[in-house]
Parts: structure tokens; sequence; C-alpha cells
């Protein structure tokens, strides 16, 4: 047993870290959002041409064949930079499905994905079903050998900026479709999420696709999506450590140069042993955000599914404790945009609720 | 032992459902029960209605435009403004300024200020804490310097609560530098926020609104007559102020009303088929914080009917900010999860006037986060939960 990264994911952190240093910084993030967007092409060019987007691609994709641990290590910095690109929707989520589903008809996007040049986003999700990720109110009937789909897809990760969606729609069964942002049809609603990540519903109405919109078999994608899903929690846990690491930095800062009553405010007892147990949690939470990372490819489904659903309940409930604990720690300085405290809060929070709550992951534990 | 109202307590509810039906406009019950921002205008209407009738400064004294009304009076009079979506009057001018006047200022000021508070028309803005003086709230550094029949005043306060709309603000200020202890240097002065010199500057905070200020003081002048009380007495004052927060501490109005608004939001959600409500991890996170509420509700009302008998409640107001902003952050807290992934879109202003968005998922979905977000602050001001704790282990530990 070893809790080691190879050479090559320790080169790639620091040539990651250098690239943000370099060209994101908070100031930088605080612009973006006043400006309403959340993607930079020149930022998501250099991100590309250091080759994280090809990393967990097959080599036969121009990919480099990476692993889940290299994607966990690649969000844990993005988390940490609050970097909003949508890296997570499109290179971990949809290049997995069009990898493990598209056949050699997509092999051209998968490249596509690799070099930044094409973006997808993928719809599970639906306006009343909360966090189930096989809602199939969307509906895709075949009609001229095509398809015609009609549905809602609720908060779609990275939809605002992605030419194609893929979307689980019922054709007997959870089936999943290839559908261009721009075909006749569909209303994309963009907007941005608390901490400036974008996303959008998707309305779906009588959206006629040719047949080789369908990826895969009809109705048989069931454990497609939720390996997709998984692999997307996987990679925003570690996006969640990133967050979380930093704000230990900051409020550790905090106690320490923050005086009242003539002493750093860290002397008093009440508060170093709230930020004690904090980081007992935090090394808890990065415990199972590496054994995510590990089991996020795991063939056993169900060993995959426990410790994907362990990681995202546990750092979930974690990062609520750090969103609370530390904005009550710093007091009104915590509470304001300017400070970057409150955007690392956000961050967590749209981690938390993203691709299955602590709710939902419970529950599926509990029921594996 | 009985628990229930009186009769008389309950005609004076009946009293007040029938005034609050009739008196509070649509408009603002509308912005109230759906958690919008409200208005100035909308503030300063309604706080006019209730000017006229005579009940805007009810635990004043009666000589002075109070009701008469007991705490417990005072209390139903909370709950049923929450239940109907009648807005809390600000409690700068009423809750805080006016009892100081009352109690410590001379009746020039009296005369000059009280009316102004009755109807709502002068807008009040606290100026205590400054960035270097928040828990430690005597350790300020805002002077006023005595120069002939002025002050002037030179500083920074902080976190002042719609300070924008402000006409007056009143402030603690640092008149003796070289005083013995830092709280006996302090005086309680009235700065009318027109002088020259004096600015305010939006604090945007985490869940997108304007709420908070600062407030910049350079070589303001103020006329000493603005002074309240004596000289370098300014924190008995402030003290006295504070304390005077303790009826309504525990926002069991505002909590009762968010349980039943939360009932309402997971009663639309659906979780596997069936309404939110319905599902069994949801429901024992709902009964645990109702339970919690229902407890906190009777050592509240305990508590005003001992204040009623004329007893010292000790530290039961600590108490009661803790366990109140406790519960009422978890209400919030429930809301947004139950809103699901329509708590992401981050809609700050969603139904605001003016706002002409197209709304994502439901206005109660929209304001959810904002309002999580937002409340985190109730642990923090008007004393933090640590200086509260603390206020407690000195009263009943001696340390």
């Amino acid at each position: 047993m070893n809790f080691d990264y190879t050479e090559e994911q320790k080169m790639l952190v620091q040539s990651l870290e250098r690239t943000l240093a370099k060209s994101y910084d908070f100031e930088t993030y605080r612009a973006q959002l006043a400006e309403k967007a959340s993607h930079d092409p020149a930022l998501w060019a250099s991100l590309a041409e250091l080759g994280i987007m090809a990393m967990p691609l097959p080599e036969a994709a121009g990919g480099f064949d990476g692993n889940h641990t290299d994607i966990a290590l690649i969000s844990t910095e993005l988390g940490r930079r609050l970097v909003p690109e949508p890296y997570v929707s499109n290179v971990v989520v949809a290049a997995y499905i069009l990898g493990a589903v598209g056949g050699d008809a997509h092999g051209e996007n998968l490249a596509a994905i690799g070099t930044g040049e094409k973006r997808f986003a993928t719809g599970f999700y639906e306006p009343g079903e909360r966090h189930n990720p096989l809602a199939l109110n969307t509906k895709a009937e075949q009609s001229d050998g095509g398809w015609v789909l009609n549905g809602h897809k609720a908060v779609v990760l990275g939809a605002d900026t992605a030419g194609d969606f893929i979307v689980s729609a019922d054709a007997g069964g959870p089936s999943l479709f290839v559908v261009p942002a721009e075909a006749d049809g569909v209303t994309v609603r963009k907007y941005q999420l608390l901490d400036g990540r974008g996303a959008a519903d998707i309305v779906l109405n009588n959206v006629a696709l040719g047949p080789d919109a369908l990826l895969g078999d009809a109705g048989a994608a069931e454990e497609v999506i939720l390996e997709a899903v998984d692999r997307g929690a996987a990679a925003l846990v570690a996006d969640s450590v990133g967050a979380i690491e930093e704000v230990i930095e900051m409020t550790k800062d905090y106690l320490r140069t923050r005086t009242q009553f003539g002493r750093p405010i860290g002397s008093f007892q009440v508060l170093a042993h709230r930020m004690v147990d904090l980081l007992i949690e935090y090394e808890q939470a990065k415990s199972m955000s590496m054994e995510a990372s590990v089991e996020a490819t795991n063939e056993d489904v169900n060993a995959r599914k426990k410790a994907i659903s362990a990681a995202k309940a546990k750092v979930g409930a974690v990062s609520r404790t750090f969103g609370k604990d530390s904005i009550q720690m710093h007091g009104g300085i915590g509470m304001t945009d300017e400070y970057a405290l409150g955007a690392y809060v956000k961050r967590l929070l749209v981690n938390e609720m993203l691709f299955g709550d602590t709710d939902y992951h419970l529950d599926r534990y509990s029921s594996l | 032992m009985e628990l229930s109202l009186t009769e008389a307590q309950t005609s004076f509810r009946d009293d007040v459902i029938a005034f609050l039906n009739e008196s509070l406009p649509e408009d603002i019950k509308e912005t109230q029960k759906s958690g919008g921002h409200l208005t100035k205008e909308q503030h300063q209407r309604w706080h006019k209605i209730l000017g006229d009738k005579g009940w805007s400064t009810p635990l004043w004294p009666e000589e002075h435009g109070g009701t008469g009304w007991s705490p417990v009076e005072y209390a139903i009079w909370d709950e049923e403004c929450y239940r109907t979506g009648a807005p809390r009057v600000l409690p700068f001018s009423v809750s805080m300024l006016g009892p100081v006047l009352i109690n410590f200022g001379n009746d020039e000021q009296r005369d000059r200020f009280l009316p102004g508070i009755r109807s709502g028309e002068d807008w009040w803005a606290q100026g205590f804490s400054e960035p270097g003086a928040g828990s430690d709230l005597a350790s300020l550094k805002t002077t006023a310097v005595l120069e002939g029949d002025h002050y002037i005043v030179n500083g920074q306060k902080t976190w002042t609560t719609l300070g924008q709309h402000g006409d007056w603000i009143f402030c603690l200020v640092r008149t003796d530098a070289n005083a013995a202890k830092p709280q006996t240097g302090i005086s309680f002065i009235l700065v009318d926020m027109k002088s020259p010199g004096v600015e305010v500057r939006p604090i945007i905070t985490l869940d997108g609104s304007h709420e908070v200020n600062e407030v910049w003081f350079t070589d303001v002048k103020v006329p000493a007559e603005n002074l309240v009380g004596q000289e370098n007495m300014g924190w008995t004052y402030a003290k006295f102020l504070l304390q005077n927060e303790r009826i309504g501490i525990a926002g069991i109005g505002q909590s009762k009303e968010q349980l039943v608004s939360l009932k309402r939001l997971a009663a639309s959600e659906q979780k596997n088929g069936k309404p939110l409500v319905e599902d069994q991890s949801f429901r024992a996170k709902l009964s645990e914080v109702e339970i919690e509420l229902r407890a906190l509700d009777l050592t509240n009302k305990r508590m005003l009917v001992e204040t009623e008998r004329g007893m010292d409640p000790g530290p039961v107001s600590s108490m009661l900010k803790i366990r109140g902003s406790e519960v009422a952050q978890r209400l919030f807290e429930l809301k947004m999860e139950a809103s699901g992934l329509y708590a992401l879109p981050f809609q700050p202003e969603a139904g605001d006037p003016g706002w002409n968005d197209e709304l994502v998922g439901s206005l109660a979905q929209a304001r959810s986060a904002p309002h999580y977000l937002n409340t985190r602050k109730i642990s923090i001001f008007g004393g933090s939960n640590e200086i509260q704790r603390s206020i407690i282990s000195k009263m009943m530990l001696g340390f």
C-alpha cells in the first residue's frame, strides 16, 4: 500500500500550479464574475496546452490514458484556485461517456475535447426529481429512422458554454443522445451557479435528431450514466479538497493575525479547538477523496459505488462544516464578497450538491 | 401550571390580527412573505402606519409613546407580524437609540428626535463596530475632539446595516484617549449623515446583497449638543442599549414562519416519487428542528413571564440569542437542502423590484442559498455567539 503520487503526477501539478499562479488569481476570478463569464478562451487554451484535457483520454484519441488520480490532482488545483472552467463536465463526465459508448463515430470529438477545441455538457437531472440521475421524464421517440426528443434537463454543469449536449432520455429505458446546442427545438437558459461556474437548463421541444445521435444501445445506458455520475462526483470531491485546503490556510492565517482583547484570536481556546476539529475533518475528507480517485474506475461496480458514495457524503458533510465554521471564526469579514473566503464556501456548496448531494449518497451507501 | 394564553391575551391577539389584516399593504406583505428585500419606501410606509396607530414603539414608556404591552403581549405581536407577513420595524431607532435617549438624553434631544423615530421619518443607522473593533468593541478608534461648540469626528465604522438609507447615525466615539480603561474614554454621539465628511461605502456580502456598509468620517463637524448624556459615559449607554435587545432576541416569530415555509417547500419537492416532506431522513431533520423551536418558544415565554414579575433574567438573553440564532440558521439550511439542485443557480436579486431576469426554479428555491449564506451573520452580529457564551460563563461560573 502506498499513498504516493508518481513523479509525472507531481510534475503535472507543478506545471498546473505555475500556469494558474501566472494567469488566475482571486482578482481575475472577481473580474470574471463581474462580467458574468464562466469561461475564458485564453485560460482554457493554456490549460489544454498543459495536457490536462487530454490527460484522461485514450491514446487513440491523442490522450495520455491517465487515471482518476490524475483527474483528482487536476481538480484539486482547479478548486484551490476557484477556476470556473467547465473541466469536470466536459473532460471527466462527457469524455468518459463518449469513450465508453461513443464508438468510432465520436473518436474525433474525443480528440477535440483533448485539444480544448470542443466542449460537451451532460444532462441527467430533471426538475422535480432532485438528485436522481436516472430521472426519465425526457422522452425519445423513433421517427423517420431518427429520434425526436422532448423534455427538460435541470442545472446542467457547463451547458452555458458547450457546443453539444449529452442528455439522458427514455427510449424503452435509460438512453443517451448527443444534441447539438444549436439544434432546432433546443432552448438553453444559461446562468451562473453560486460560485461562478456556468450551467444551464435545457428544454427539448420536438428536437429531431438523426439515428447516429443515440450513444450505445437504446434503453441500455443505466450503468454508463451511474459510472459517469460517479466519476464526476470523484472529481468534485477532489475539487473540494483543494478548496478546503485554501480555507484552512486563510482561517489559520486569520486566527494568527487578527487581534482582539490584545491577543491573536487563535489563542482563545474555543477557536483553537474549533480549528483543530476542522483539521481532523480535513484529514478524514482527504482520505476519502484519495480512495474515491482510486475506486472511480473499479470494474467491481458495487465497490466503486460504495467508495464514491462514502467520499461524496463525507466530504459533503465536512464541506458544510468548513463553510459554517470558517465564516464564524472570521466574523464579519468572512461574510463579504471582497474577501475570498465566501467564494470558497460557495464552491464547496456547489460541489456538495452536484452529482448527488449528501443525503442521496448516504441513502445509496446504505442500500449497497 | 397553565401554558396556554389567558383570555385577555387571546383577545389581545385577536385585536392584533384584525389590525394587521386591515392595515398591512399587499405589496409589503408579498415581499416579506416570499423573503425578498424590502425597499426603503416599503420600510418607511409600514413604519408610518404603525406610528399613526401608536404601535411603532410598543416597549417605550407610555409617556413617550409606548403601548404599555407586557413582554408576553409583545411576543404575541412579534409572532403575529411574522405570520401575517408584516415586516418588523428596524431595531436601530426604535429598540436601540430610543431607550437610550429616553433614559440618558435631555429634553431637547427627546423633543427633537423621538417624533421622527415614532413615525419612521428619520432613518437611523448604528455606528458601533470598526474594522479593528468587532468582538472587542471597546478598542474602537474613531475619535471626537471638542473644538469650541463642535466635535470633530474622524474614523471609520463598519457593518452599518442599511446605512445607505441613513439620515442619522448614532456612534460610539473615543473622546478620551488617555482614559485608564478603554471603556471609560468613549462617548455616545448623534451624527447627521448629510454632514460634509461623511461617506457611506457599500459592502456586498457573499449572498450578493447590499445590506451593510462602511461609514467614513473625515473632519466631520458635529454640534456639541448632539452628545448624548455625559462625555466618556458612552460605554454605559451602549451596554444598556444592547441589554434592551433581550425581548425578541430569540427570533421566535421569524423561525415559526420559516418552519411553515420550509414545510411548504418540502411538500412541493419530490424525492423518490413522493413529497420530500414524507421522506424519512428529511422528516427526522424537520422534527429535530421543530422540537428545538418548540422548546425555545417555551423557554422564551418562561423568561418573559419572569421578567413581567420583575425578576432578573440573568444570562438568559444570551442563551436565547445563541439558541435562537442556531435554530434560525438550521431552518434556512434545511430550506436550501430542500431546494435540491435549484438552490444552485445564483439569483441574488430574484423577485426584487426592478429584477427582470427569467427565474430559474421557484422563487423559494432561488432565494434559499442566498438566505442560507446571509444568515451566517446572525451568530456573528450583536455580540458573536462566542462572546455570548463568555457572558454566560462569567455570570454563571464566575470565569
